[in-house]
């Protein structure tokens, strides 16, 4: 066997082009990405079509696309059509499209920063940098965020304006014009000046038969084969005085008072912000857990899938049912304590389809403090990032 | 302080070898693919990494490079001990492992730029350069998915300059070239070791790395079982002296008197002298003299020194053999 010395000396060598330590004062091996490393990993994720297609779609496209139809409808025919804008708009489109799908689509974003290194074989290019893997790992961060938060702005901007400036000029509760912002007392000599459409349009979950009066077609006051259906469908003939009837309405009133005071003719601004800043962070949420998940796995596919179970399945099931024995685990999913600190308590559409809050009539969330809702979250978030950064410092490359 | 005094500076910091291996192991379950390999390789040279299909190239690579552990042994690259400076080592260090794969959906310029982010910020202006060196400037706006194999191959080089490498590890770089693309890379590998730079060159082509390298290494079953510079190695060998003669019968009978006499066989025009390892010169003299002696006209005496893949394989199926 030829040994050591039979290769002799080192050859003639390359005269280095850097002095020692040199690569040192680059930080290589810090943890800390560099600017450079952050904005080229935006790049990459800006490149994919497809991605930036659906991200799009999702976050501004579809809600454009919804309130145009809205506008253009309302601008033909406004009698059939009611304004394009407004509060209840803003709810259903921000909580129920923008809330749920925002997270999957931060979701799949996440997922691809994760795993498309490794997939494209990038990965092993970047470790022979000798550039810190953790450093590689957290440059994904804020170049995914990024992007995600970015789409959200730009459509929740969009939502929050149409919203605003097309909202209607009367405030509707239930279908029936009420002056807004009213105390309890002044909604209460309203709704006695109103009672017959108070009765006929307002919610009532209570154990007393509502009195019979005529609801929509104007003709007065109830005959004497008059009906009303009760919430438990029998039907019962009632022949009330207005005094009774004037008192029934107030009742319902002030059932619904809780309600009323929650809605607006038009979001407010501080509402706005806080709803603005709780996508955010859902998308957040979305974007790291997809990044942390998918590094893990070292794919795209699997995590997407499980994190769309996540959203639309199981947080809807364990943020509405209590599991007695699996509470705390119930307690621990990330979008049952995003429910828990829901702006304002507004209707969640894709998320259970009651109020969030358990307010009146609606479905109750599972008990849960604020506090405990908050360091889940926290969790989550550390949770994820650490697992996938993990990961990343001890694969194989 | 002089440039000289610089560089002096530098070398001792990097030390004195581009690659050194002590006791390196590296095992997958039961599977050995690294075994106590001793490996130095000298800089400023092109060093061949040569070995069978399965015979622990890559992984040795892998483990040099950081891209996985050793279970076992001590290594340095440009005498940083690794994987503890493992940043300052690979800081001049570039590398191919494996067929070269970048993200499709960029450019071959985008791509670069995402590797020069993760070096030193002066990696960002050699970004041209070795763009124009590796022969695709032309087409650095164009999608990785339009690139041919070998234009990976070439971006994969590309990508190994942006750090300015005192050492470049390429593993099996000619795949999916073409002959031009062949001799482009010989003459970059060539090119490159010429301004001092030390290239170690994994391949299983013997005939590309006799072209291009100074030393091999040869390794099997995970061990290295031959290391030096290539004339060293097959200096060693055996070899094969062909004679021209007047009477090919007579000169084999002559020969066969002698302690040649073994190693000849007779063909129509000449004579085939067979010659073992560590036979010298003279024996050439020798043979010439005995034939003239003899009354032979020899119109012509030829050395044949065995070629790197007649020694490799010599070397690898002795230990390819049943044990």
């Amino acid at each position: 066997m030829t040994t050591i010395s039979d290769i002799g000396a080192p050859l003639p060598g390359p005269a280095p082009t850097t002095v020692p330590g040199e690569t040192r004062g680059d930080h290589r091996g810090s943890m800390i990405p560099t600017w450079g490393m952050v904005t080229t990993r935006l790049m990459e994720l800006r490149k994919r079509r497809g991605l930036m297609v659906a991200l799009i779609a999702v976050n501004i496209g579809i809600p454009v696309v919804i309130l145009a139809v809205r506008l253009i409808g309302h601008a033909v025919d406004p009698k059939s059509y009611g304004p394009a804008g407004g509060y209840s708009i803003f709810t259903t489109l921000v909580l129920g499209f923008m809330y749920v799908f925002g997270f999957i689509v931060a979701a799949v974003v996440g997922c691809t920063a994760g795993s498309d290194d490794l997939s494209d074989g990038m990965f092993r290019h970047l470790v022979i940098t000798g550039r810190s893997r953790l450093a590689l790992y957290l440059a994904r961060i804020p170049a995914g965020l990024a992007i995600v938060i970015a789409m959200v702005a730009i459509g929740y901007t969009i939502v929050c304006a149409v919203c605003v400036f097309a909202a209607p000029t009367q405030f509707s509760y239930d279908g029936v014009i009420v002056p807004q912002g009213l105390s309890r007392p002044a909604l209460d000599n309203w709704v006695a000046a109103h009672a017959d459409e108070v009765i006929c349009n307002f919610n009532y979950n209570g154990p007393s038969v509502p009195p019979n009066v005529p609801c929509g077609n104007g003709n007065g006051p109830a005959g004497p084969n008059s009906v009303v259906r009760t919430p438990q469908g029998t039907v019962v003939p009632v022949h009330p005085t207005q005094a009774q009837i004037r008192a029934f309405a107030v009742t319902m009133a002030n059932q619904n008072y809780a309600d009323y005071r929650a809605t607006f003719l038009v979001p407010s601004t501080s509402l706005m912000i806080d709803v603005g800043l709780w996508i955010a962070l859902e998308a957040t949420i979305g974007f790291t857990v997809g990044l942390g998940l998918s590094s893990l796995m070292g794919q795209r596919t699997v995590p997407v899938i499980l994190l769309v179970v996540l959203e639309l399945i199981l947080t809807p099931i364990f943020s509405r049912n209590v599991i007695s024995h699996l509470v705390n685990v119930e307690r621990g999913i990330v979008g049952v304590a995003m429910l828990h600190i829901e702006p304002g308590h507004l209707w969640a559409l894709f998320s259970g389809g009651g109020p969030g809050g358990g307010g009146p009539g609606g479905l109750m969330l599972i008990p849960e403090s604020t506090l405990a809702a908050s360091l889940v979250i926290v969790g989550w978030l550390v949770f994820w990032t650490a697992i996938g950064a993990w990961r990343m410092m001890t694969r194989d490359a | 302080m002089t440039m000289a005094t610089v560089e002096d500076r530098s070398r001792e910091a990097d030390g004195p070898w581009a690659v050194e291996t002590h006791d390196l192991t590296k095992r997958f379950g039961d599977t050995i693919a690294v075994n106590d390999v001793e490996l130095l390789v000298p800089r400023g040279c092109a060093f061949g990494y040569l070995g069978p299909n399965g015979a622990g190239k890559t992984t040795l690579i892998r483990v040099l490079l950081g891209l996985t552990h050793a279970d076992a042994g001590t290594m340095s690259l440009l005498g940083h001990a690794v994987p503890r400076h493992r940043d300052r080592a690979l800081a001049r260090v570039g590398a191919i492992v494996d067929e070269p794969r970048f993200h499709r959906h960029l450019t071959g310029r985008q791509n670069l730029q995402i590797l020069a982010a993760a070096r030193e910020p002066a990696a960002k202006g050699r970004i041209e350069p070795a763009l124009e060196r590796v022969g695709l400037l032309h087409r650095a706006d164009d999608k990785v998915s339009k690139y041919s194999m070998g234009m990976r191959q070439r971006l994969g080089v590309a990508a190994c300059l942006l750090g300015d490498p005192q050492l470049l590890v390429l593993d099996e770089p000619m795949n999916g070239l073409d002959p031009a693309g062949m001799l482009d890379m010989r003459d970059m590998i060539k090119s490159l070791v010429s301004e001092g730079r030390t290239v170690v060159l994994s391949s299983h082509l013997l005939d590309e790395v006799e072209r291009t390298c100074d030393a091999v290494a040869i390794v099997d079953r995970g061990t290295v079982i031959r290391q030096g510079p290539i004339s060293q190695l097959l200096g060693g060998s055996s070899f094969e002296v062909q004679v021209e003669c007047s009477d090919p019968d007579g000169a084999g009978r002559l020969l066969g008197g002698t302690a040649f006499g073994a190693h000849v066989q007779v063909g129509p025009d000449g004579l085939a002298v067979s010659l073992p390892e560590g036979t010298g010169r003279d024996a050439i003299a020798e043979i010439n003299r005995v034939l003239v002696e003899g009354g032979i006209s020899v119109y012509r005496l030829q050395h044949i020194q065995a070629s790197l893949e007649d020694w490799f394989l010599s070397v690898t199926s002795r230990l390819g053999a049943p044990e």
